[in-house]
């Protein structure tokens, strides 16, 4: 009973089963929304970054504005939300997404929900999961293996350890990519060869750094272009000093790093550690590991198996709008399969996207070919 | 396409510009003269004395479309253009070799006046800064898509947007529709007189033109034959060039001076015969050690060394065939 290789072959049943799932969550109160195929690819390629260009099928109008088949719904539900400017609003979708891989359908089908505007952030998440799980299960779904993580967590450690925003953004891409931590911390900021700049920066202010890149400039003959203005130059100069002085990530963070990242299994005993590591460590994240034990007993108390579930604190996305809770279930059957149930919070999506402000948001989403069907 | 033994076999080359000169030269001192059709302008000739093959003059990236279709046996083309547009270009083409002509990189330039911005690792830091700032990407103008997007992901840098740009790409940054650009360059002057500067490990790919073969091409008797015979000569006349005859009369024996030499100079005998009871002998040796090989010769006797370009060195076995024949079977 794993997950059927040939979607083809089992059409009928996974669109019932897809039929199913959409049926629990209009059911929950979530309103149909069923945004266009056809996309702007800009709003792909701005929040996800050209990396995923190779996997979009991607085509033009004829003023030459480049479109795309929807590689998932979030950002096309984001997108007419926004537009409709109504909240909060709960929206739930089902019908094909599309994603160019080499040798499989580039055609699949996703159900799932979107949440927008809900304030009580703890009580949402665990919902949403539990909807989702739900909705796979009323789908026919097998046995699935829940995994979660949370995101303000880990931004919460490493702020606390008072660590440049610089080393939060590659450790968490680091760890996206599956790089050993030593490996990330290793690499730096690439200020090789720059010393003798650094050295005489140590002790200067924003004015001082201006004025000495404006110099260097000049004596150079170089007419500033492009991008970046004198400012900024020297303000990656000063922030370089600083790290230079600093020399890097010291050995007591990275200790406290490796222990943090070596946290993962039973929820319950995940939050344990992480209030020792914080109390030890002196560390300041107590108010993040409450809201992460709230989010456990509203799951519990939606009557979800949580000691089945396992935590791991390196559980992070690389995508930069993600905040706070993270998870994805796969089938519990063949620890090999790709998730078959991914989701998240992403606050941050909505302003990415043009909306004034931040708005709390969170989303679920099932892959109907990928859910352990019995007898599909 | 059907296999017709009849059906020519295919060479596509440059259609224009310095780089059909160059190929057309590269063919001719193979003893493979171009023969057009009827007037400069038509795109399909032939060669001079070999039968069933025909030349096919297109642009650059139409060959590499063509040549990873199987739509042409052979073709002269940059290493950029077979990176950039065949996703899989090691399972569907064989650079058969190098051919001398039509050097260029491919790099990552940036405005000069980014002076803390040297390598990629720089560039994955400031891109990562400009986007939380500004709630951009930065702009990468380039007509690389493939290339930019590759080795972007190898050094991690992320937050970026690719421009599409067909045409003076090294304009772009002072036009204020990029921030950076990926882009070709033979000695980077006009990069400089744009106020660019290339990364110090932004080097994509080092490129120039290429023979290509087609694996997907339709390799039939004939064609493998024609092929044998143009690889042949290819091979042959590319041996002479790199080689030097290099002849002399050596106190007997002269064996161990032979092995020496092969020590010393890459020196092998022409003909790998070192017992003539004169003491003369013939070697082979790489271009640019043949003087000094001279050299030697004469303190360890020789009266007087001479030293001969050859036309062509046909051999057994070459190099390029071996490489066709690993990928499409004998020829």
């Amino acid at each position: 009973m794993t997950a059927t290789p040939n979607p083809l072959a089992s059409e009928a049943p996974r669109r019932a089963a897809g039929a199913r799932a959409l049926e629990h969550f209009l059911e929950a109160g979530f309103a149909r929304i069923e945004p266009p195929i056809l996309q702007p690819a800009s709003s792909f390629l701005d929040m996800s970054g050209e990396e995923i260009r190779g996997r979009l099928y991607l085509t033009s109008d004829a003023s030459g504005e480049e479109l795309c088949l929807r590689p998932d719904y979030t950002i096309p539900v984001c997108l007419a939300h926004l537009a409709s400017a109504s909240e909060p609003a709960q929206y739930a979708y089902l019908g094909p997404v599309f994603r160019a891989r080499p040798g499989q359908r580039g055609e699949m089908t996703q159900t799932g929900v979107e949440s927008y505007g809900r304030a009580d952030t703890e009580a949402a998440d665990a919902e949403m999961l539990a909807l989702a799980l739900e909705a796979a299960a009323s789908a026919g779904a097998g046995s699935l293996k829940v995994r979660i993580g949370d995101v303000r967590v880990f931004d919460g450690l490493i702020g606390a350890l008072g660590l440049a925003d610089a080393w939060r953004r590659r450790v968490r891409r680091g760890l996206a990519l599956g790089k050993p931590l030593a490996t990330i911390l290793g690499a730096g900021n690439g200020a090789n060869g720059q010393a003798g700049v650094l050295a005489a920066l140590e002790r200067a202010d924003h004015k001082g750094a201006k004025a000495l890149v404006q110099d260097l400039l000049a004596i150079a003959g170089i007419a500033t272009v492009g991008g970046r203005d004198v400012s900024e130059i020297a303000d990656r100069f000063l922030e370089q000093a600083a790290e230079r002085a600093e020399g890097g990530v010291g050995s007591d963070s990275q200790a406290i790093l490796t222990r943090f990242l070596a946290i993962s299994g039973d929820p319950d005993a995940s939050a344990a550690k992480l209030r020792a590591l914080a109390f030890e460590a002196k560390l300041d994240i107590g108010a993040l590991v409450d809201s992460f034990e709230e989010r456990i007993g509203f799951l519990a108390a939606r009557g979800l198996p949580i000691g089945e579930f396992r935590y791991d604190a390196g559980f992070v996305r690389d995508l930069d709008y993600y905040t706070g809770f993270v998870f994805e279930a796969v089938d519990a059957q063949d620890a090999s399969a790709k998730p078959a149930l991914v989701g998240g919070r992403y606050d941050r999506l909505a302003r990415r996207m043009g909306a004034a402000t931040d708005i709390p948001a969170i989303g679920a989403a099932i892959w109907i070919d990928r859910l352990p069907l019995a007898g599909a | 396409m059907t296999d017709n033994f009849e059906a020519p076999l295919v060479i596509a080359v440059p259609s224009k510009g310095r780089l059909q000169e160059n190929a057309q030269a590269f063919f001719a001192r193979a003893g493979l003269e171009f023969v057009q059709g009827r007037g400069a302008r038509d795109y399909r000739g032939a060669i001079a004395d070999l039968p069933g093959v025909e030349v096919a003059f297109l642009s650059a990236s139409e060959i590499v479309g063509q040549l990873a279709q199987g739509l042409v046996h052979f073709g002269v083309t940059g290493e950029d253009l077979v990176r950039e547009q065949v996703a899989d270009a090691d399972a569907r083409l064989e650079l058969l070799t190098p051919l001398g002509f039509g050097a260029a990189n491919v790099v990552v330039a940036v405005p000069q006046a980014w002076i803390d911005v040297r390598t990629m690792a720089d560039l994955e830091d400031v891109a990562a800064h400009y986007r939380a700032k500004t709630a951009k990407r930065m702009r990468v103008a380039t007509k690389y898509v493939n290339l930019t997007r590759r080795f972007f992901a190898e050094h991690n840098v992320g937050d970026y947007r690719i421009v599409e740009s067909l045409g003076a790409t090294e304009g772009a940054p002072a036009a204020g529709s990029a921030e950076l650009i990926v882009d070709i360059t033979t000695t980077g002057a006009t990069l400089a007189a744009n106020a660019l500067k290339i990364l110090d490990d932004g080097v994509i790919l080092k490129s120039q033109a290429n023979l290509v073969a087609s694996l997907g091409a339709t390799w039939s008797a004939h064609a493998r034959a024609a092929a044998r015979t143009i690889l042949m000569r290819i091979a042959a006349s590319e041996a002479a060039r790199r080689t030097r005859a290099v002849f002399a009369q050596l106190p007997i024996p002269v064996h161990e001076q032979v092995a020496e030499a092969a020590q010393q100079f890459d020196a092998s005998l022409a003909f790998g015969d070192d017992s003539d009871p004169q003491g003369f002998v013939r070697l082979h040796c790489p271009k640019n050690k043949s003087a000094e090989l001279a050299a030697w010769l004469l303190e360890k006797g020789a009266e007087r060394v001479t030293v001969t370009a050859l036309e062509q060195i046909f051999d057994k076995r070459n190099a390029l065939q071996e490489a066709l024949e690993a990928r499409v079977g004998g020829l």
